[in-house]
C-alpha cells in the first residue's frame, strides 16, 4: 500500500487537525444544543411521517383498494418504493464493507452516515412489502416457523420468500456492522460526557470499551469479518429483489439482465442519496474539513460510472428485445418508450443517463450546488426506473383485453411522503445522538498531526519565515 | 354465610397494602377468568330447532331441484330451481326442455337476487301508504262493482301472457264488465310481425322460428341470439349447425343486415351495415330478384337503387334460391309493410312449414300495439274507469309520460300489481304486489303445444299475493293460485293430451316441468295473400340520422333494472356497465367531433323527448345510425348510488337523485298503430359536459396500437379464426404459423394427474358472447358486485369474462368473443410465486386457491398471463341480510385482502365425486357440469376428465380446431378453445389484418 505521505491524493482531512480537534469537531454537534434548523427539519420530517402513518393506518383499516391498483396492475407505488429504498440502502454497505476491504480510506469520512442511511432506508423498504399485503396482520406466514398446520409451510420457490430472507439478513448485518463500528466512538462520547443519561447510555452501548490494544485487536478482527460477511450482501440483496421480476413470466420483467442491472442501479441511487445527505450535513454540521471536496469528487466518479452501467443496461434491454424476435418482448419496450407511460420512461432516461454525463466535467463535480442538484435528479430518476419497470410491464401484458391504466391515489402519495418522513426523521435523530463520522477510523486513516509531504514543505517555509 | 348471599353483598374495597399473596392470586384469577369469559361471548345465542317431523326428502345441506319455467321474459325457457334448506339459490337450464335445451340466459340466472331483494314491496299499498289486504280488497271490490254498474271502461294491461291459467283468470275477471279489454303491451314489441301475418295469412300470429332447420339465415336487424323474442331457444337451435368437424365440414350460413352492431351481427358469417329505414328497399330488391329467378315475368316495380351492392344481393338471392325450404329470413322492423315483405320472401322460398311453423305458432310475443295506442288515446280522453297494470311498467315504457301520469291521476280506479314501486305503481291508487314468480304457482305455453308449469320454491317472503289470486278474489271467488292452475290444467290442458287420468298427468307435469301436447287447436291460417305485398320502392329522401332503440343483452326491459348483477354485467359488445349511452359510428363521431363519454343531447324534434346521454363510439355501426338502449332510468335505481365500497376517493355510482342510465322510452314513436323503436330526423348536439362510462375493457382490438406495434407482431393471435373454405382444405387453418415450439418439458413430470385430469374446452364458433355464463358463475360462486366506480378503476370481480375484440380496422369489423376464465395451467405461473403456498395444484389438475392462507401479495395476479385473478380490494360483503340469502353456502364468501378466481366449480366437482362414490360407480362423463357450462345456451362449453379418452372433453381436445391461448409459452392450460370458422369466401384478416372484412359498398 502506498505511503499516504507520498500520495498525490489530496489529504483526507483538511484544516491541520490534531486528533483532539477531530474529536472535538465531530462530537460538537452532539454536545451542542439542537439548532432551530434541526428542530425545523425534524418538524417537517415528522409531519411527513405522521401523514404516512395516517395514510397507512387508513389503508390497513379500509383495504388495499385505497391505492390506485387494479386487476392488471397489482403493484405500483408499493413495490416501486420498496425497491427504491432497498436501492438507497445499498451504498451504505458498499461504502462500509466493500471499500473497507479494498482499503479505500476516503470512505472513513462518509461510512458512518452511509451505514446509518442504509439502515433507515432498509427500514423504510421493509415497510412496503408488509403494507402492500391484503392482510398484513398475517405477514408472519411468510416466515418458515414451526407450526401446527402439518405440511403447510412457506413456498421456497417464491422469490417473495427469498426477499423476506434477503431483506431481513441485510437489515440484521447492516445494523450489527453499524453498531460494531460505533463502539469506539460511543466510548469516546462516554468519556467526554459528564454524569447524566448520555454517559449512562453510552457506557452500556460501548460494552466497556477501554481502548486497550487487545480491545482494538478484537474490534478490528470483528469489523473485518463483518465487512467480509456484508460484502456478498451488497450483491445478493438486490439480485434477489430483481428476481421478484426476473423469475416471472411477464414481458419486461422476465429478463436475465436484471440482477447486475439492479445492483448497479441500487448502488447508483445509494450514492446519490449519500451525496444528497452529506452535502447538507457537512455544511450544517460544519464538517467541511472532514467531508472534503475530494470525497465528493470520488463519489461523483463512482456515481458516474454506475450511471453509465445503468445506461448500458437500458440499451441492452432494448437490444435483447429486438434480437429476441419475441413480439411480446419487443412490444413492451416500444410501449415503454412510446406508450402511455413514455413520460415516465423519458424522465428516467433523462435523469439517470443523460444528466449524470455532466459529471465528466471537473467543474461540475467541484460545484457542490451542482452535485447536490444532480444527486436529487438521480434519486428521482431511480425512483422512476422502478416505476417504469413495474407499471409499464404490467399495464400492457399478454391479453389486450386486460390492458389497464394506473394512477396513484392520495393515499399512495401520502405513503411515499411518509416513507421519506420516516427516513429523514431517523437520520436527523441519528445526527443528534451519534457521531456522523467514524472518529476512531478517521484518526487512524488520516495521519493527523503528520502533515503531508507537500504541505510539510510549506509548513517549514512558514516556520522559516 | 352461604356463597350465594355473599355474592349479593357489595364487595369491600380492595386494599392493596394489606393484600396477601393468596388474596392477590384470587383476585387476579377472578379477573382473568371473567375477562376470558366475556371475551368469548361473540355471538348472541340463537336456538336452531330441528324439524319435529323431518319432511320426506329434505336433508339439510342437500340441494333439491324443482322443475319450473323461467319467468324472466315471455320466452318460457325450462328452469331447474336449486333449493337448499328452503332457499332457492341457483337457477339452471332444463336440459330436457325442447326449446331452451338446457340453456338459460343471464336474466334467468339472476332471478335469485331479484327474489331476495329487500326493496320488494312486502304488503299492499293504498295511496302511497302501506295497507292490509282486507282493506284493499274491500275498497277495490266496492269500486269495481260501481264501475261494473256504471258501465265504465275497464282496461287490464299486461305484457304477453303465455299462461293459460292467467289468461283464463283475466277473461273471467273482465267478463263482468260491459266495456272491458285486455291490452297486451310488450315494452319491446314485435307487434308488426303479427300484424303482417294478419295481412298475409289472415291470422294474427307469430310463427315459431326453427333456426335449427335453416341452412341459410338472413336477418334484417333481428338480434335473435341476444334479445329478440326467444334468444336462448334460438341460440340453442342456431348452434346445431355451427360446429364443423373433420367428418362433416359443413355449417349453416348466417347473413346479417343491421344498423347497429348487435350480438347476432357480431356472430354473422357476413354482416352488412344497413340503416333500418332501408330494410324495406333491400327486401324488395331481394324479392324482385327471386321473382326473376323463379321465372316469373310479372312487371317489376321501379325500385330505387339498393344501398347494398347489386352483386351482393344477386349472390344472396342465388344462395336463398338454392336453400329454398331451408332458409329463414327474419326482421325486427316494426313497420308492417316491411314485415309483409319478409313474409313474402319466406313464402317465395317455401320456408313456411319448414323453418317457420304456423301450425304450432309461438306465443312468446303477443303485444298488440294498436290496442296500446288506443289505450293511450282513451287515457288522454279520460274515458277509462279502471286501469289495472300487471307485469309491466306502463308509464316508464311509453313516451309522453307526463301526460299519461296526469291522466292516470284522474282515473276513478288504478291498480298496479308491481313487485316494486315502479313508475306506474307510484301513480296508482292501489298497489297489490304480486309474488315473485319463484314464490307462486303459474304456467306457460310459450309455443303452442308446449305447456309448462311454474311452482313455488319457498314461502313468500312478504305479504304479497299472486295476481291469479287477486283477480280471482275480485271476481268473487276465493281460490288459491294452486287450485286455479290445477283447474285450468284439468279443464284446458288435460283434454289436449292423450292422458285421461288427471292425477298422474299432473304429477308427471310437476315433476317434468312441462308437457308436450300432440294435438292442439291449430290456428286457422289462410293461403298466402300476395296482394298484401307492396314493394318499398323509394329510398328515404333525407339522409339524416336514424335512431334505433334496442334492449341490452342481459337486462332486456326495465323489469330487471333493480338487479345489480345485471347492471354490472358488461354489455357483450360495448363492455360498458351501469349506464346506457348513445352509440355512434366512428365516422359520425369524427364528423361531430365526439369521443367516448362526451355528453350529447338527443333531439327528435319534440322538445319534451330530449335526452342527454354520453356517447360511445361503436365500430361496425352504420354511419347514419344512433343507438340507445331501453330499460334504463328506472324509478328507484338511485338505490345503487352507493353500492360500491366507500372510501376516501370513492365516487358514488350515481350523482344525487340520478338513476342508473336514462329512460329512452320517450323517444319511441307512436305512429301507424305501432310502437316504433326506429325514428328518423334525429339531432345530436354536444353539451360540452362529460360523463365517464365504466367499461371493463379499455383496448378493443387484437391489433397493437400502431405507434408501439413491433414489426411482424402487430396482432395478438389469442383468438384465432378462419373461413369454412379454408377449413375444408385444411382443418388446422387459422393456426398461426410462427408457433413451432417443442412440447418437451425442462423437468420430468413429477405429479402427473393419475386419477382425474379435468379440462374445459370452449367452442368459440358456438359462443355468441351472450354472457349467461358470467351471471351463472356470479350466482354459483358468490362473486360480489363492486359498483360503477370500481369498474371504472378496472376492479370488476367476475371470474369469467367475455373478452371482445374487433378485428379489421375499416368501418366494418369482425367481432370475436372469447370467454376468459382461469386456465388452470399445469405449469401455472401463479403457483410458483406465492410465498405462502396459497395457490397450489391439485392432483386432478386444478389450480386451487386457499383463501384462508392467502396474505394478498397479488404476485400471482401480476404473474398470470391471462389476468383472470381477482383481488378483494375492499370488504365487498354487504349487511343486507335478505340479499345475502342468495349466497351459495357451498362457496366461501371471500374476505378483504385475498385473491380469488375461477375454481372450475370445484364444489360441483366434489359433489359429483361424492354422488358417484355413494352409488359405487365411476363418475359418468357429463355428470359434473360447471356453472358456466350448465347455463350456456349455445352449449359451447365442455367440461370433463382428460384422462378418460372417451370423454367429450377428450374428443373436443382432439378436434383440429382446438388451440390454447398463449400456447407457445408452455403454460399448458387445462382450458382450450376451438377456433372461429366463418362461413364465407373471403378470408378473414389473419386474426384481424388490414382489409375490411365485408364486401365493398356495403353501406349507404
Amino acid at each position: 500500500m502506498a505511503d499516504p505521505n507520498s500520495s498525490p491524493r489530496p489529504p483526507l482531512v483538511t484544516g491541520d487537525k490534531t486528533i483532539a480537534d477531530v474529536t472535538r469537531d465531530i462530537c460538537a454537534p452532539l454536545e451542542r444544543g439542537p439548532t432551530g434548523l434541526w428542530w425545523g427539519a425534524l418538524a417537517v420530517s415528522c409531519s411527513a411521517l405522521l401523514l404516512g402513518v395516517v395514510a397507512v393506518g387508513y389503508q390497513i383499516a379500509v383495504g388495499v383498494g385505497t391505492w390506485g391498483l387494479n386487476k392488471t396492475v397489482g403493484w405500483a407505488f408499493d413495490i416501486t418504493n420498496f425497491v427504491f429504498w432497498v436501492g438507497i440502502g445499498h451504498a451504505g454497505t458498499l461504502i462500509s464493507a466493500v471499500l473497507f476491504l479494498f482499503r479505500q480510506k476516503w470512505r472513513t469520512a462518509v461510512n458512518r452516515s452511509a451505514e446509518a442511511m442504509t439502515l433507515f432506508a432498509v427500514v423504510c423498504a421493509g415497510i412496503f412489502p408488509l403494507i402492500h399485503m391484503g392482510r398484513p396482520w398475517l405477514a408472519f406466514w411468510t416466515l418458515p416457523y414451526p407450526n401446527t398446520r402439518g405440511s403447510l409451510w412457506v413456498n421456497f420457490k417464491s422469490p417473495l420468500l427469498w426477499d423476506v430472507f434477503a431483506i431481513s439478513t441485510y437489515l440484521l448485518i447492516s445494523a450489527v456492522f453499524w453498531y460494531v463500528g460505533l463502539i469506539p466512538d460511543l466510548a469516546t462520547i462516554r468519556d467526554r460526557s459528564g454524569p447524566g443519561w448520555r454517559r449512562r447510555i453510552c457506557s452500556v452501548l460501548s460494552l466497556g470499551w477501554n481502548g486497550s490494544a487487545r480491545t482494538w485487536h478484537r474490534y478490528e478482527t470483528v469489523y473485518m469479518l463483518l465487512a467480509g460477511l456484508a460484502t456478498p450482501l451488497v450483491f445478493s440483496v438486490h439480485t434477489i429483489v430483481s428476481m421478484d421480476f426476473a423469475t416471472s413470466v411477464i414481458p419486461g420483467w422476465h429478463t436475465t439482465i436484471f440482477p447486475p442491472y439492479f445492483v448497479a442501479g441500487a448502488i447508483f441511487s445509494g450514492l446519490a442519496m449519500v451525496l444528497t445527505l452529506m452535502i447538507v450535513a457537512r455544511k450544517v454540521m460544519r464538517l467541511e474539513d472532514y467531508i472534503t471536496h475530494s470525497h465528493v469528487d470520488q463519489m461523483c466518479k463512482l456515481m458516474l460510472s454506475m450511471g453509465c452501467i445503468v445506461g448500458l443496461a437500458y440499451g441492452t434491454e432494448f437490444f435483447t428485445a429486438f434480437y429476441s424476435g419475441n413480439g411480446y418482448e419487443q412490444f413492451v419496450f416500444k410501449n415503454r418508450a412510446l406508450g402511455p407511460f413514455c413520460w415516465a420512461y423519458w424522465t428516467m432516461v433523462t435523469c439517470n443517463v443523460v444528466i449524470p454525463q455532466l459529471l465528466w466535467f471537473r467543474s461540475v463535480r467541484a460545484s457542490l450546488p451542482c452535485v447536490f442538484a444532480l444527486a436529487i435528479v438521480v434519486n428521482i430518476g431511480m425512483w422512476f426506473e422502478r416505476f417504469v419497470i413495474i407499471v409499464t410491464s404490467l399495464h400492457r401484458d399478454f391479453l389486450p383485453s386486460s390492458w389497464a391504466d394506473y394512477a396513484p391515489t392520495s393515499i399512495e402519495i401520502a405513503t411515499l411522503l411518509g416513507s421519506f418522513g420516516l427516513f429523514f426523521s431517523c437520520f436527523l435523530i441519528f445526527c443528534r445522538f451519534a457521531p456522523v463520522i467514524a472518529m476512531a477510523e478517521i484518526k487512524g486513516a488520516a495521519h493527523l498531526g503528520k502533515p503531508a509531504a507537500g504541505r510539510r514543505e510549506a509548513h517549514r517555509q512558514e516556520h522559516a519565515a | 354465610m352461604s356463597p350465594r348471599t355473599q355474592a349479593h353483598q357489595s364487595p369491600a374495597p380492595l386494599r392493596l397494602e394489606g393484600l396477601s399473596r393468596r388474596e392477590f392470586l384470587e383476585a387476579a384469577g377472578f379477573t382473568l377468568s371473567i375477562a376470558a369469559i366475556t371475551g368469548c361471548g361473540r355471538a348472541p345465542v340463537v336456538t336452531a330447532l330441528p324439524f319435529a317431523e323431518q319432511p320426506e326428502g329434505v336433508v339439510p345441506g342437500r340441494t333439491l331441484t324443482y322443475a319450473s319455467t323461467c319467468p324472466g321474459c315471455a320466452a318460457g325457457c325450462g328452469l331447474l330451481v336449486g333449493v337448499r334448506d328452503g332457499r332457492p339459490l341457483k337457477m339452471e337450464g332444463m336440459p330436457e326442455h325442447p326449446l331452451s335445451r338446457g340453456g338459460l340466459c343471464a336474466v334467468g340466472q339472476a332471478l335469485p337476487l331479484g327474489l331476495y331483494d329487500s326493496q320488494r314491496l312486502a304488503e299492499p299499498q293504498q295511496g302511497g301508504q302501506a295497507a292490509n289486504w282486507r282493506q284493499v280488497d274491500a275498497q277495490i271490490t266496492k269500486r269495481l262493482a260501481d264501475i261494473a254498474n256504471s258501465g265504465q271502461a275497464v282496461r287490464l294491461v299486461t305484457p304477453t301472457v303465455t299462461s293459460p291459467s292467467l289468461q283464463a283468470a283475466i277473461d273471467r275477471f273482465l267478463a263482468r264488465f260491459k266495456d272491458a279489454r285486455h291490452v297486451l303491451f310488450d315494452p319491446v314489441s314485435s307487434s308488426a310481425i303479427l300484424d303482417a301475418h294478419a295481412k298475409t295469412h289472415a291470422a294474427r300470429i307469430l310463427p315459431h322460428y326453427r333456426f335449427d332447420a335453416a341452412r341459410l339465415i338472413v336477418s334484417f336487424g333481428a338480434d335473435f341470439l341476444g334479445t329478440w323474442i326467444s334468444p336462448v331457444e334460438f341460440t340453442a337451435a342456431w348452434q346445431t349447425h355451427r360446429a364443423p368437424t373433420e367428418a362433416q365440414p359443413t355449417m349453416s350460413r348466417h347473413v346479417q343486415f343491421e344498423g347497429r352492431l348487435s350480438l347476432t351481427g357480431a356472430k354473422a358469417d357476413q354482416r352488412y351495415r344497413l340503416a333500418p329505414d332501408e330494410y324495406g328497399l333491400v327486401l324488395s330488391h331481394l324479392l324482385a330478384k327471386l321473382a326473376t329467378r323463379a321465372g316469373e315475368s310479372e312487371p317489376q316495380a321501379d325500385l330505387a337503387e339498393s344501398p347494398i351492392a347489386a352483386a351482393v344481393l344477386d349472390q344472396l338471392a342465388e344462395e336463398l334460391w338454392n336453400a329454398r325450404g331451408a332458409s329463414l329470413v327474419v326482421c325486427d322492423s316494426q313497420e308492417v309493410a316491411t314485415q309483409v315483405l319478409v313474409n313474402a320472401l319466406n313464402h317465395r322460398l317455401g320456408n313456411y312449414g319448414q323453418t317457420l311453423d304456423l301450425a304450432r305458432p309461438s306465443r312468446q310475443r303477443q303485444g298488440d300495439d294498436a290496442n296500446v295506442l288506443a289505450l293511450v288515446e282513451e287515457l288522454r280522453g279520460g274515458k277509462i274507469g279502471a286501469l289495472l297494470v300487471a307485469g309491466v311498467d306502463l308509464t316508464h315504457n311509453l313516451p309522453g309520460r307526463e301526460a299519461l301520469a296526469r291522466a292516470i291521476g284522474n282515473l276513478p280506479l288504478s291498480i298496479s300489481f308491481a313487485e316494486r314501486l315502479d313508475d306506474f305503481a307510484s301513480l296508482a291508487q292501489f298497489v297489490c304486489p304480486d309474488h315473485h314468480p319463484l314464490e307462486s304457482w303459474s304456467d306457460a305455453e310459450p309455443v303452442q303445444g308446449l305447456v309448462s308449469l311454474s311452482q313455488p320454491t319457498l314461502q313468500p317472503l312478504g305479504h304479497t299475493r299472486s295476481l291469479l289470486e287477486s283477480l280471482s278474489r275480485w271476481s268473487g271467488r276465493q281460490e288459491h293460485a294452486y287450485d286455479i292452475v290445477r283447474a285450468t290444467w284439468r279443464e284446458r290442458v288435460l283434454p289436449r293430451s292423450e292422458s285421461t287420468d288427471f292425477r298422474p298427468f299432473w304429477d308427471q307435469a310437476v315433476h317434468d316441468g312441462f308437457v308436450q301436447l300432440d294435438a292442439g287447436p291449430a290456428p286457422t291460417v289462410s293461403e298466402f295473400r300476395g296482394d298484401a305485398v307492396e314493394l318499398t320502392t323509394g329510398r328515404p329522401v333525407d339522409q339524416d340520422l336514424v335512431l334505433i332503440l334496442y334492449s341490452k343483452v342481459g337486462l332486456t326491459d326495465s323489469r330487471h333494472a333493480h338487479n345489480p348483477w345485471l347492471q354490472e354485467l358488461p354489455d357483450p359488445i360495448t363492455k360498458v356497465t351501469w349506464d346506457n349511452y348513445v352509440c355512434v359510428s366512428p365516422r359520425l363521431a369524427g364528423e361531430l367531433g365526439l369521443t367516448d363519454g362526451d355528453l350529447v343531447r338527443v333531439d327528435s324534434g319534440d322538445p319534451a323527448t330530449g335526452l342527454e346521454l354520453p356517447v360511445l363510439v361503436q365500430p361496425g355501426q352504420h354511419d347514419r345510425v344512433v343507438a340507445i338502449a331501453l330499460g334504463y332510468g328506472v324509478r328507484g335505481t338511485d338505490r345503487f348510488a352507493n353500492i360500491g365500497p366507500s372510501w376516501l376517493e370513492a365516487r358514488p355510482t350515481l350523482a344525487p337523485g340520478e338513476l342508473v342510465g336514462k329512460n329512452a322510452a320517450g323517444l319511441i314513436a307512436l305512429r301507424d298503430g305501432g310502437l316504433h323503436y326506429v325514428r328518423g330526423a334525429i339531432q345530436l348536439t354536444e353539451t360540452g359536459a362529460r360523463h365517464e362510462l365504466a367499461s371493463t375493457q379499455l383496448h378493443h382490438s387484437l391489433h397493437i396500437p400502431a405507434n408501439v406495434a413491433p414489426h411482424g407482431a402487430e396482432v395478438r393471435d389469442v383468438v384465432q379464426q378462419t373461413t369454412l373454405a379454408a377449413y375444408v382444405r385444411n382443418p388446422q387453418a387459422g393456426a398461426p404459423e410462427s408457433h413451432h415450439f417443442s412440447a418437451t418439458q425442462l423437468w420430468p413430470e413429477d405429479h402427473t394427474p393419475s386419477g382425474h385430469h379435468w379440462g374445459l374446452v370452449i367452442d368459440l364458433n358456438k359462443c355468441t358472447g351472450c354472457s349467461a355464463c358470467v351471471i351463472a358463475c356470479q350466482s354459483e360462486n358468490n362473486v360480489p358486485v363492486v359498483g360503477k366506480d370500481e369498474v371504472r378503476r378496472q376492479r370488476e370481480m367476475h371470474w369469467i369474462r367475455l373478452d371482445r375484440y374487433y378485428s379489421g380496422d375499416g368501418d366494418d369489423v369482425d367481432v370475436l368473443q372469447q370467454p376468459m376464465l382461469c386456465q388452470h395451467c399445469d405449469n401455472a405461473p401463479c403457483e410458483t410465486v406465492c410465498p405462502v403456498l396459497a395457490t397450489v395444484h391439485s392432483p386432478e389438475g386444478l389450480n386451487e386457491q386457499a383463501y384462508n392462507r392467502c396474505v394478498g401479495t397479488r404476485y400471482c395476479a401480476n404473474n398470470c398471463p391471462y389476468k383472470v385473478r381477482r383481488f378483494n380490494w375492499f370488504k365487498y360483503q354487504r349487511d343486507d341480510a335478505r340479499q345475502n340469502l342468495a349466497l351459495n353456502p357451498d362457496v366461501t364468501v371471500r374476505t378483504r385482502g385475498v385473491m380469488e378466481k375461477c375454481s372450475l366449480c370445484v364444489q360441483r366437482i366434489e359433489a359429483g365425486k361424492i354422488a358417484a362414490r355413494q352409488r359405487g360407480e365411476p363418475i359418468a362423463d357429463g355428470a359434473i357440469l360447471t356453472a358456466c357450462q350448465q347455463s350456456c345456451p349455445a352449449q359451447a362449453i365442455v367440461f370433463g376428465d382428460r384422462n378418460d379418452p372417451d370423454s367429450r372433453v377428450s374428443q373436443a381436445l382432439a378436434d383440429p380446431r382446438r388451440y390454447r391461448v398463449l400456447e407457445e409459452f408452455n403454460f399448458r392450460p387445462a382450458v382450450a378453445y376451438s377456433r372461429v370458422v366463418r362461413n364465407r369466401d373471403k378470408a378473414p384478416p389473419p386474426a384481424g389484418g388490414g382489409a375490411p372484412s365485408t364486401g365493398g359498398a356495403a353501406h349507404g
